[in-house]
């Protein structure tokens, strides 16, 4: 063996040992900052589907400093306007009260409905014999969410008007000496039976509360992880080709041309799928409140569920899940609707909410993903399954909301190197 | 890789690019701004001696101006030896239908001799060239255009000299 073969071994050798180093640091540095990855992701990813506005702008003769400064300026009046109309629908201290009083009420009447549970609640139908068992225990623990605590329970009677109303009985004292007495049946039960099958506390009781951070502190800690945010946001968006020339300058000069072609295809697969996503997060957000306002939920509930249905949808299966969740939770509530469709009533509204966002789904699946979306992910629906489950039991919700997005950088980067070595006779 | 450099020297080196793509015939027609534009997205590359900028056969994804320095365009001839073709110095460009897509193979190599710095211009930087700054896209294709017109008369007339049995220099 040669004294070059030695050195060109060693060298190999080095080369190997010093990559194995650099994945496991990059692996060590991923876990140990894993609580930056989301600010860091949403940051560059909302530059991502900015940089062609800002384009457009500097295109109009607008320096990219002052539009990229407009842009801020109507993201900060986007913020002032989705907290507006969220202050809008929370209710204020007393409101809230009587809105868990309604809550409970219902909850409370439509489980004994629905199960046919006789006045002792513990007979029921066919159904209730089946699932009580599991049910009761759920429902037990949404009815202590619910319950008021003496200090809510002083306040509340504090807060009705004194004396007989003339308008007759007040409708909210009736249901919440109803909810009294259903928690104090509920409370008899449960001492009757063994404690495993229900986990109801008497009325009145103060629930448990949990050990934990101060809101303070939790906010301090949201605000100093997520500060980096907007940093990414404005460095990447101020960023007009430094980091991609950057990246290239570190690239061997044979490998030039290959890179130039693989970053360009993980830009465009990368681009084309967050603005679809975008775009398709709007639509559904739009259709659901469009198609809940047809069935009868009042505007500034189906604003409020739009928004909150759009944003979820990042996450694939979220937005149904959001949708339905936020609209059967209205269905809970709701005393008085006004449907635009005369067959909707208070007894059937629940199923058309039901109707109304599988309606959306549809429309989603069948005609936004493809037009919008169009070949952008082009992943199996098991490999999305796979993958945002995988995301959720590695990173919880962090890895649900890249799972995708990393699914489709990863795709697009090895076909697309592959592709390129071959053509460059590299492999 | 990404370490700060400061201002001044960003500026000095930025203006010296400007100045030098003004000389560049691709770009002769652009304005100050619109060079200013161009040279945030040009790739400054560096080749040492003997070392290949582009080999025949494969595909070409970016055109190439010299910055300095000479580069050899050569091609492999009947025996696999290399022919060379022409010479190259500043501010000479090539590979310019690689710049617009055309997605053929190359027919030529092309060598460093000596150190050579060069600008490169991916196809990829000129499409997103053209998303964003349309006008300005348009002006340098317009231009690439015209060079590759007048590059392929001058084929056709050494093909047409070499018929009537004249040798001219071959230009790639």
């Amino acid at each position: 063996m040669t004294l070059a073969d030695t050195s060109s071994r060693a060298g190999t050798v080095f080369k190997s040992l010093a990559a194995a180093a650099g994945v496991v640091l990059g692996a060590y540095l991923v876990w140990g900052l894993r609580s930056l990855i989301v600010p860091v992701a949403v940051g560059g990813l909302v530059a991502y589907i900015c940089r062609p506005v800002v384009a457009r702008l500097e295109r109009s003769r607008v320096p990219r400093g002052v539009a990229i400064a407009l842009l801020l300026f109507v993201f900060v009046l986007g913020a002032l306007f989705i907290v507006n109309r969220i202050r809008a629908v929370m209710p204020s201290d007393t409101g809230a009260l009587e809105l868990r009083i309604r809550a409970l009420y219902t909850l409370n009447e439509r489980y004994q409905a629905l199960m046919g549970l006789d006045r002792s609640l513990t007979r029921g139908n066919r159904i209730y014999r089946w699932v009580y068992g599991d049910l009761d225990p759920l429902v037990d623990r949404v009815r202590q969410l619910l319950a008021l605590t003496p200090e809510e329970h002083a306040q509340f009677v504090a807060s009705r008007p004194r004396g007989a109303p003339a308008a007759g009985p007040d409708r909210l004292v009736e249901y919440h000496r109803a909810n009294v007495d259903t928690l104090e049946q509920r409370a008899r039960t449960a001492l009757a039976e063994p404690a495993t099958r229900s986990t109801v506390r008497p009325p009145g009781a103060p629930p448990p509360t949990s050990v934990g951070q101060t809101p303070l502190a939790a906010l301090g800690d949201i605000v100093s992880t997520w500060i980096i945010s907007p940093l990414v946001f404005l460095f990447l968006l101020r960023d007009t080709g430094e980091i991609k020339r950057g990246l290239l300058r570190a690239v061997p000069n044979r490998l030039f041309e290959p890179a130039l072609n693989v970053l360009a295809d993980l830009d465009r697969a990368l681009g084309d799928y967050m603005r679809g996503l975008f775009l398709e997060c709007c639509l559904l957000g739009v259709t659901v409140g469009l198609f809940l306002t047809i069935i009868g939920v009042p505007l500034r509930w189906t604003i409020a569920i739009g928004i909150f249905t759009g944003a979820s949808n990042v996450v694939p299966y979220m937005g149904f899940a959001a949708a339905l969740l936020s609209g059967l939770a209205y269905a809970l509530l709701a005393e008085d609707i006004r449907p635009l469709l005369p067959m909707v009533s208070s007894e059937n509204f629940a199923i058309w909410v039901i109707v109304a966002v599988a309606l959306a789904e549809l429309l989603k699946n069948v005609v936004y993903e493809p037009v919008v979306l169009g070949g952008a992910v082009n992943l199996h629906p098991l490999v999305v399954v796979i993958g945002v489950l995988g995301g959720a039991t590695l990173f919880g919700p962090v890895g649900m909301l890249l799972a995708i997005p990393t699914i489709t950088v990863a795709k697009v980067l090895v076909s697309s190197t592959t592709r390129q070595l071959k053509a460059y006779g590299l492999i | 890789m990404f370490g700060p450099v400061p201002d001044t020297a960003v500026a000095e080196k930025r203006r010296s690019l400007v100045d030098f793509l003004k000389q560049v015939t691709l770009f002769e027609d652009l304005s100050r701004r619109d060079l200013r534009r161009l040279a945030r997205i040009v790739h400054e590359r560096d080749y040492h001696d003997s070392e290949y900028i582009c080999q025949e056969g494969q595909p070409g994804a970016a055109l190439f101006v010299v910055r300095r320095g000479l580069v050899e365009v050569v091609r492999r001839g009947s025996s696999s030896t290399e022919v060379p073709l022409a010479m190259r110095e500043p501010p000479a460009s090539s590979e310019e239908s690689a710049a617009t897509g055309t997605e053929s193979v190359r027919w030529f190599s092309a060598r460093a001799r000596g150190p050579v710095p060069l600008l490169a211009l991916g196809k990829s930087d000129l499409d997103a060239l053209s998303v964003n700054f349309p006008p300005l896209a348009n002006k340098v294709l317009m231009k690439l255009a015209g060079i590759m017109a007048i590059r392929f008369q001058i084929l056709l007339d050494a093909q047409y000299l070499k018929e009537s049995g004249e040798h001219p220099e071959a230009t790639p």
